[in-house]
């Protein structure tokens, strides 16, 4: 019984594992037949590898290609998009990042979020000078119409001898107030 | 040593190391420089945008082989009516022309043409793995990884598409003489 060919295609192809390889080779040894079914399969993919593509060929535009990826790639403005980005960071940097995050939103609360009394439970040192009593407007002294009230020039055009009635378009006055 | 495909040394390795291989792999799917040459970029540039890391240099070599194989099938498919059309339009002139010229270079072109025609009658699961064994000079075992199945069953297939090959091949030298 000679070799089987799916073997002998394996041992050409130097594929075939111990103890197969050194058997097959012992018999070749002493087979003829073998020996030309093993040459007429050489010869076989001597033709089949006639089709092979030249490298220096194939390799034509390798280094325009190249130039034309690492454009795209790695060239300026064309780094990998946010999303895809994988987040590479220490233990420190994370745990500074969260106290940051913690710090934005608390402070948020503080500041903004609460009224005078939650203000002082949250932060009294704070509160104290946040009251409404130390809080005044500042303004720069009257300068236009605007910084007056209707009741301020109503009294100074009073003390100057006007006699000035107002009323509010579409209502009726109401019943005289007094005799 | 593991690669990365978003960076920058990295993928010059991996570019300069499997270029040719991928080239010669898509150019017996497609037989054409130029989309070849396409799709082979298209690869590469799959590669970047999927910013995946492999632990080693043979496993991002199995994948880009994958995936430009599969690219490359895909185009064939898709445009069949047209690859069809222009190979017959190039039959034609090279057939009056084989008639007064029977120097050594056309008989080698014949022969090639004669294998590539026969391993194109191979049935696709047959033709690619020969295809691989035979222009790439991988293993069995590199052959599986791309293709997906066992180092046994690289070794059957292997065997088989060399047997039709043969009995095509033979045919055909029959017929001439």
């Amino acid at each position: 019984m000679c070799i089987d060919l799916q073997m002998l295609s394996a041992y050409m192809d130097g594929e075939l594992k111990e103890p197969y390889k050194t058997q097959v080779k012992e018999h070749l040894e002493h087979c003829a037949a073998c020996r030309n079914l093993l040459e007429d399969m050489k010869k076989l993919d001597e033709k089949i590898q006639k089709d092979v593509f030249l490298e220096e060929e194939l390799n034509r535009n390798k280094d325009a290609i190249y130039k034309k990826l690492d454009a795209k790639c790695f060239g300026e403005g064309r780094q990998v998009s946010f999303f895809r980005r994988k987040i590479q960071m220490s233990i420190p940097t994370a745990i500074t990042a969260a106290a940051a995050a913690v710090f934005i939103f608390v402070g948020g609360f503080v500041f903004f979020g609460s009224n005078a009394k939650e203000t002082n439970d949250i932060l009294p040192s704070f509160s104290v000078n946040a009251d409404s009593e130390n809080v005044r407007l500042v303004s720069s002294g009257k300068n236009s119409l605007d910084d007056y009230t209707l009741e301020e020039i109503l009294q100074y055009l009073d003390g100057k001898g006007y006699q000035v009635d107002i009323s509010i378009k579409g209502l009726q006055p109401l019943e005289e107030k007094g005799e | 040593m593991e690669i990365k495909s978003t960076n920058r040394e990295d993928f010059r390795k991996v570019y300069d190391a499997n270029y040719t291989l991928l080239m010669q792999v898509v150019m017996h799917i497609v037989y054409n420089q130029e989309i070849a040459e396409d799709l082979v970029q298209e690869t590469f540039e799959r590669f970047y945008v999927k910013n995946i890391s492999f632990p080693t240099m043979d496993d991002a070599k199995y994948w880009l082989l994958r995936v430009s194989k599969n690219l490359a099938l895909n185009h064939v498919r898709r445009n069949k009516r047209e690859i069809q059309l222009v190979d017959k339009v190039k039959k034609m002139p090279s057939e009056t022309a084989n008639y007064f010229d029977s120097s050594k270079a056309v008989m080698e072109e014949e022969d090639r043409k004669a294998v590539r025609d026969a391993v194109n009658a191979l049935p696709e699961n047959l033709r690619s793995v020969i295809q691989l064994k035979e222009y790439s000079g991988l293993d069995y075992k590199a052959i599986g990884k791309i293709l997906g199945i066992s180092e046994t069953n690289v070794k059957v297939r292997v065997h088989r598409a060399r047997k039709k090959l043969e009995e095509i091949l033979s045919a055909e030298d029959k017929d001439v003489y």
